[in-house]
């Protein structure tokens, strides 16, 4: 779902590349009050994973593919704001290196598979997990990562539709229909990755499922 | 309420890595060529070919490392130098994120820990 130079329009590029800037300083910010050192390796091969999944492209109906996005994966794993940052991160090299996603769309880019993938895969997780009291980990992880893919591509609609490409109507149909295909792929993956790399802690925390907050304390 | 946390067990790591490692270098050149979502709305709808690309300077365009005329293996370097770009780009990140407000935070978290001993 890289959106390509071309594909939107000057004031839409324009604006979507200061507010990406201005969410990804944001989000460096509170990054750092969640960040523990030690987890800084983890999160580089995380981020690494992410690459070299999105590289994966899986048929899906005939003549169409899709690929991994990871942004609720990386969330579930280390928190909405470092998702966000390994999202820009992975995007970045991505159009920079590779010449996959426009170097005017990387805001754009970074907002929708980034911000939009990230806060609503973990928002619904998170919500779900709540309700649920933290039973089925497994069908929320697929369903929220599922949802994420599907908010950020009409994410995507609503801006190729406010560049004057195509209505919204039609944009946000022709997206989000593709996206429900792609998106169950992604939630398998997430589900797969995350149930692997989690462990139920005994440590019972404030606020009940606090990922971040299990072991604050720097040793 | 049971909550969850990222594993300590090391060698699920080493997995995630080595699987890491064989996405990117051995499976890449067999991913499914066909455009994806937005490739195929953009082709539906008659506007795929208003993509253009600004950046020309981008060492490795398309996943392709270019000199090379097997792309099984063009493909695969390809990833392969992703990964280590990448692991390079959010360690050198994150570890200045977290020296940068180390000293801030380490005050705050010791404050806090000092109520919680009480």
């Amino acid at each position: 779902m890289h959106i390509p130079d071309g594909f939107l329009d000057a004031k839409t590029w324009i604006t979507t590349t200061v507010v990406g800037a201005g969410a990804v300083t944001y989000s460096l910010r509170q990054a750092k009050l969640a960040l523990e050192p030690k987890r800084v390796p983890l999160i580089a091969l995380v981020g690494a994973f992410v690459f070299a999944a999105q590289m994966i492209n899986f048929p899906i109906a005939g003549a169409t593919s899709g690929h991994f996005l990871g942004g609720t994966m990386v969330s579930i794993l280390f928190g909405p704001w470092i998702g966000s940052i390994v999202m820009t991160a992975v995007l970045l090299v991505q159009a920079i290196v590779y010449q996959d996603g426009g170097i005017t769309a990387l805001g754009a880019n970074v907002l929708c598979t980034g911000f939009i993938g990230c806060f609503v895969g973990y928002g619904s997780y998170m919500s779900a997990m709540r309700l649920f009291k933290g039973k089925g980990r497994a069908i929320i992880a697929w369903m929220s990562a599922w949802l994420s893919i599907v908010a950020a591509s009409a994410g995507v609609a609503i801006l190729l539709a406010f560049s004057g490409t195509f209505n919204l109507a039609t944009a946000l149909t022709a997206m989000v229909g593709w996206h429900m295909l792609i998106g169950i792929g992604e939630g398998f993956i997430t589900m797969l990755v995350t149930g692997y790399l989690m462990e139920r802690s005994a440590v019972m925390t404030r606020g009940g499922l606090g990922h971040e907050r299990v072991s604050r304390n720097r040793a | 309420m049971s909550a969850y946390r990222v594993t300590e067990h090391k060698r699920r790591w080493i997995v995630l890595a080595l699987i890491t490692i064989v996405i990117a270098c051995l499976l890449s050149p067999w991913a499914s060529p066909h455009p994806d979502g937005l490739e195929r709305v953009a082709e539906d709808h008659g506007f795929l070919d208003k993509g253009t690309a600004v950046n020309e300077l981008a060492v490795i365009p398309d996943y392709e490392v270019a000199g090379i005329p097997w792309s099984v293996v063009s493909i695969g370097l390809a990833g392969g130098i992703g990964i280590v770009i990448m692991v390079g780009v959010l360690f050198g990140v994150t570890r200045s994120l977290t020296r940068s407000g180390g000293d801030r935070i380490e005050r705050r978290t010791n404050g806090l820990e000092g109520i919680d001993r009480t």
